[in-house]
């Protein structure tokens, strides 16, 4: 029996190709979508599941309460693992030191590697918690000496190349010049996913040796460092909220007097592992692979329901409008005995058949996909995960849910067509049945105005975003950053000097990040205007005195500082306010306290963005390199060119890299950036999000027009003889178009009139994570609604051109 | 083997209420020929809609084999009918996504034959029917009689106790037509009971009885043989 069902479905979709074609292709964009979700879904939950009792592991983070917000550190005090140490609670707790030394050497082989990343400083309790596969050297009693260090496979192949793990151990490595360690042993880099990605695990005892030597031996409990991580597993018995309780008291033990003075309050939380790969607040410990988002995650989800949705409606609006041309066949089959049981079950395994073209379809379109969105799939995930078994259940899930959906209430109305009815090919209108596929129309339609209002809104914050006065000159500037282990400020002011001899650089300053950047610098001040103390924080940009010019930041009272390193600020103007100064020549003068030290007040400049438009403008000032000759917050040297227009650019850079390497001759990691790529950067996951839903009114409207398409196409065929006699009484074809197309346009518009306060209200939701909006503007309503009527318009008339075209004389003979 | 007595059946719209069968009481022996004759509107289609259980009467009694069924729900209508009647209809009522083999497979698969038993009962009938070498044809690819011939292979290939017969000529030129009530003929002869609804007096003289109708009532009844 079931072979003749899917006999007959394949028949039926070879009949009806056009209706057969609308249906695949809305489910297969649906599916498609479904499935690179899905994978990106499990590729991003299944991170760091292998460990053994992974549910129990936790990191300790800490969180800074204050008056000025709720602050994040994934680290924690070096004290605190002492203090929880021989809790009963815990059955390991682990700590390790995150540094990046300068450089290691493998003097046997004279092999130096420059500045080595994923280093830590650790001890046995960290292989206790996380499994690692040790290829050589003991497991147990590991770590516990200073100069000791295991090494992951790869590592090791890097330092000590053609060498067999157990060749290596005993072999020693040296860490910046001076930190003689002995490889113990070599362990398997993870095979499955994981933010555990560090490579050399050098013993805890060697920090002793190193410049972090007082940090360690003092443990203070207000210094706080993310470099510094704790990790524990509870026991199987333990109790959460009493863990909490115990550290939420020795937070308040150890609470200092300033901390208690100023309102200050931290806070330890167990962070579960599973949450790490997904919390932002806290971080994964490498920055380059982006970390993942559960809202993004969430977003593209319901993108692929929707989308899911819009296919699974055409395929129920096609079906029940087509329901009378199946009905002969549903009289015979119930004649001759068939249950209408049986008949849903036919009518699923067609639907069943049709999901499963689609799904083979999306699978072929899936491996596209993932390249075409690299900017949202995962760096890692690839097409070969839909092997997992979990993912292939769900796929047979994902699928089973949509033949329901598509087919179930088609198959339920074609099921229940009266025998004798239909035998006499008396089929009743179907009021109900029109009604609901009206609703399901409007739906359609509704989804895909949201989307079209959604994006052009967010096109437009972007583009407001992007051309905003930020406070400051961002065109035709770029900055080259010097070598990273460079502190010396000699070679800079040779650059420099070299530099001034390119006629086309303007201007030329040496200093920290450009007025705007990722990274910020701050600092407590105090204020004591006689009154009372004011406390605020400081943020900090470094420049020379050519940085003010150069970046073209108004100078409203006072001057800049004398020289580099003279100790001296230039506030802005918020944070003029701030502290309470009517103008800004009423600041001039004044002296601010910072760690301690009292500095002068000698300018003030007009405010600008110093991050992106997300956030508003923060007390800032302007300062020049103070600790030099320790270290230099100087780390770049900017350029403004002399004109805008990108011609002689190319040479231009060209001869700023060749004085570059005159100078820096030892180096290769030459950097330029120039500062408006580096705004544009500000709102790449605002851009994602644009890119997002690009496509996703595209398809929308696509799967959306396709069914509509496809209804106009049933309905104008049914009314073949209507059309006839209206011609033959005298319509025109404008007449005979407008009446066909204007039961469709009307269901178009009420979909605008229910869409735009649910757009209005999602897109005045998003932008209020901004401090700088653009207007939700009249005219993106109407020109999305005008662009939905133009698409319907365009779908409808291809059909009803064609049918009010016809010659009434065949119609009417036909009849 | 058929027992009606004061059938009734009614049309309603929301304005008037139409009487289809009108307090009809008739009887058909097992191994009878019946033709039921009368002008368009007398209920002739609506008696054998009830007779072959695919709708249910107003009122009256019906009784199938000595079991009332009246009142029967369409799940007991269904199972009764598969096993026990089979149609042959004016329009043919050919499924035309199905081949010639498997519009006559169908009602074995309903009643749950087993596919190599159903292979061996159709090849029978087809063969029967002499419409073997059309096997794999699709009906549109088929003359009327050809058709007409398959849905009679339809209806046989269960070996049902009663065929109701729909005008089972009226879309077939004479030839055609009389190849038909030839099979027929030959069904009956074989024990299969008939009931045939005709406007035509040829094909009602293939009968054994002539029931005729005017206004859902039995007007006459005429005995041939």
């Amino acid at each position: 029996m079931i072979r003749n069902y899917f006999k007959i479905a394949w028949r039926n979709l070879m009949k009806h190709k056009v209706f057969s074609m609308i249906n695949i292709i809305g489910l297969t964009i649906g599916l498609s979508a479904s499935f690179v979700i899905g994978l990106m879904i499990y590729y991003d939950a299944t991170f760091d599941n292998f460990h053994k009792d992974s549910d129990r592991i936790y990191r300790v983070v800490t969180d800074f309460k204050s008056p000025e917000g709720l602050f994040h550190n994934s680290g924690i005090t070096l004290a605190l693992e002492d203090a929880i140490a021989e809790d009963s609670n815990f059955k390991t707790v682990s700590s390790f030191y995150i540094e990046r030394p300068s450089k290691v050497e493998n003097k046997a082989k004279d092999l130096e590697f420059k500045w080595p990343d994923f280093v830590i400083f650790t001890n046995q309790n960290y292989f206790n918690l996380f499994d690692y596969k040790f290829l050589a050297g003991n497991n147990q009693n590991i770590l516990t000496n200073p100069n000791e260090v295991i090494l992951t496979d790869k590592r090791a192949a890097d330092y000590f190349p053609k060498m067999s793990p157990s060749e290596i151990i005993g072999k020693t490595l040296v860490y910046n010049d001076s930190l003689q360690v002995t490889v113990t042993g070599i362990v398997e880099n993870f095979k499955d996913r994981t933010d555990f990605i560090f490579q050399e695990f050098i013993s805890q005892p060697t920090l002793l040796q190193t410049r972090l030597k007082d940090n360690f031996i003092e443990k203070n409990w207000s210094n706080t460092n993310s470099n510094s991580q704790l990790f524990v597993k509870v026991n199987k018995s333990s109790n959460l909220p009493a863990i909490q309780a115990r550290l939420d008291g020795l937070a308040k033990e150890h609470r200092d007097e300033e901390s208690i003075k100023y309102g200050d309050e931290q806070i330890f939380t167990l962070q579960p592992l599973s949450d790490i790969h997904f919390n932002e607040d806290y971080g994964i410990y490498d920055w380059s692979k982006g970390q993942a988002s559960l809202s993004l995650l969430w977003n593209l989800a319901l993108v692929a329901l929707f989308l899911l949705l819009l296919g699974c409606i055409n395929f129920i609006n096609l079906n029940t409008a087509q329901a009378s041309q199946r009905a002969k066949e549903i009289g015979i089959r119930k004649t001759l005995g068939s249950s209408r049981k049986q008949l849903i079950g036919q009518f699923m395994g067609e639907t069943f058949l049709l999901v499963l073209i689609s799904a083979i379809l999306s699978l072929i379109l899936s491996k596209w996909l993932i390249n075409l969105f690299s900017d949202f799939v995962p760096e890692g995930l690839s097409i070969e995960l839909l092997n997992t078994p979990l993912i292939i259940i769900g796929i047979i899930i994902l699928l089973l849910v949509v033949t329901f959906l598509s087919g179930f209430y088609p198959a339920l109305i074609l099921s229940k067509f009266n025998t004798v009815s239909v035998l006499k090919n008396h089929l009743a209108s179907g009021e109900k049945k029109l009604k609901l596929r009206k609703f399901l129309t409007v739906f359609q339609f509704t989804i895909a105005q949201i989307f079209i209002i959604a994006t052009l809104l967010v096109g437009k914050q972007i583009n407001y975003l992007l051309n905003k006065d930020m406070g400051f000159k961002t065109d035709a500037i770029v900055s080259v950053y010097s070598p990273r282990a460079e502190g010396e400020i000699s070679k800079k002011e040779l650059y420099v000097q070299k530099l001034k001899a390119i006629p086309e650089i303007k201007e030329i300053s040496i200093g920290g990040q450009a007025p705007a950047s990722f990274s910020t610098h701050s600092s407590g001040m105090t204020y004591n205007n006689g009154e009372k103390e004011i406390n605020a924080e400081l943020q900090f940009i470094f420049g020379d005195k050519n940085y003010l010019k150069l970046f073209e930041l108004e100078l409203l009272a006072g001057r800049g500082h004398r020289n580099d390193t003279i100790k001296e600020l230039v506030i802005n103007e918020t944070c003029r306010k701030f502290l309470g100064f009517k103008s800004p020549d009423e600041a001039i003068g004044k002296i601010i306290m910072i760690d301690d030290e009292n500095i002068p007040i000698v300018g003030v400049m007009s405010d600008f963005n110093q991050r992106s438009l997300r956030s508003d403008i923060k007390p800032m000032a302007l300062r020049g390199d103070w600790h030099r000759p320790d270290w230099s917050q100087f780390q770049a040297v900017h350029m403004a060119f002399q004109n805008e227009s990108s011609e002689n650019l190319k040479a231009t850079l060209s001869k700023i890299e060749d004085t570059y390497k005159s100078v820096y001759s030892e180096t290769d990691d030459y950097r330029a950036e120039f500062l408006d790529e580096n705004i544009q950067r500000f709102y790449n996951r605002e851009r994602k999000v644009s890119k997002l839903l690009n496509w996703a009114t595209g398809l929308s409207i696509l799967i959306s027009c396709l069914g509509l398409l496809g209804l106009v196409i049933y309905t104008t065929n049914r009314r073949v003889k209507e059309i006839g006699v209206r011609k033959v009484l005298g319509a025109s074809l404008l007449q005979i178009n407008t009446m066909l197309c204007k039961e469709f346009l009307i269901l178009v518009l009420i979909a605008f009139i229910i869409a735009s306060p649910i757009a209005w209200f999602g897109i005045n939701n998003w932008l209020q994570d901004f401090t700088y909006k653009t207007n939700i503007s009249f005219w993106v309503f109407l020109l999305s609604g005008c662009a939905m009527l133009f698409f319907a318009l365009l779908v409808i008339s291809i059909k009803t051109l064609q049918a009010a075209n016809a010659n009434p004389v065949d119609s009417l003979r036909s009849e | 083997m058929i027992q009606i007595t004061n059938l009734e059946k009614f049309y309603r719209t929301e304005e008037v209420q139409t009487i289809a069968l009108n307090k009809l009481s008739f009887e058909v022996k097992k191994g009878e020929f019946v033709a039921i004759m009368g002008p368009s509107g007398c209920g002739k289609s609506t008696l054998l809609n009830i007779l072959g259980l695919l709708d249910d009467p107003d009122g009256g009694s019906f009784k199938f084999n000595g079991e009332e069924v009246a009142g029967y729900n369409e799940r007991k209508r269904s199972e009764l009918r598969k096993h026990n009647v089979g149609f042959v209809f004016q329009s043919f009522n050919l499924i035309d996504e199905l081949t010639v083999f498997e519009n006559v497979e169908l009602p074995l698969i309903y009643t749950g034959v087993k596919p190599a038993e159903r292979v061996k009962r159709v090849e029978e009938v087809l063969e029967k029917m002499q419409i073997m070498h059309r096997r794999n044809h699709f009906p549109q690819q088929l003359s009327g009689g050809q058709q007409q011939r398959v849905a009679v292979a339809r209806a046989v290939v269960n070996n049902p106790k009663l065929i109701l017969a729909d005008e089972p000529t009226g879309n077939l030129d004479s030839t055609n037509g009389n190849e038909v009530m030839d099979l027929l003929i030959d069904l009956n002869e074989a024990g299969t009971t008939i009931i045939m609804v005709t406007h035509s007096e040829h094909d009602a003289k293939y009968s054994h009885r002539i029931i005729r109708m005017l206004d859902g009532q039995k007007v006459t009844e005429n005995i041939l043989i």
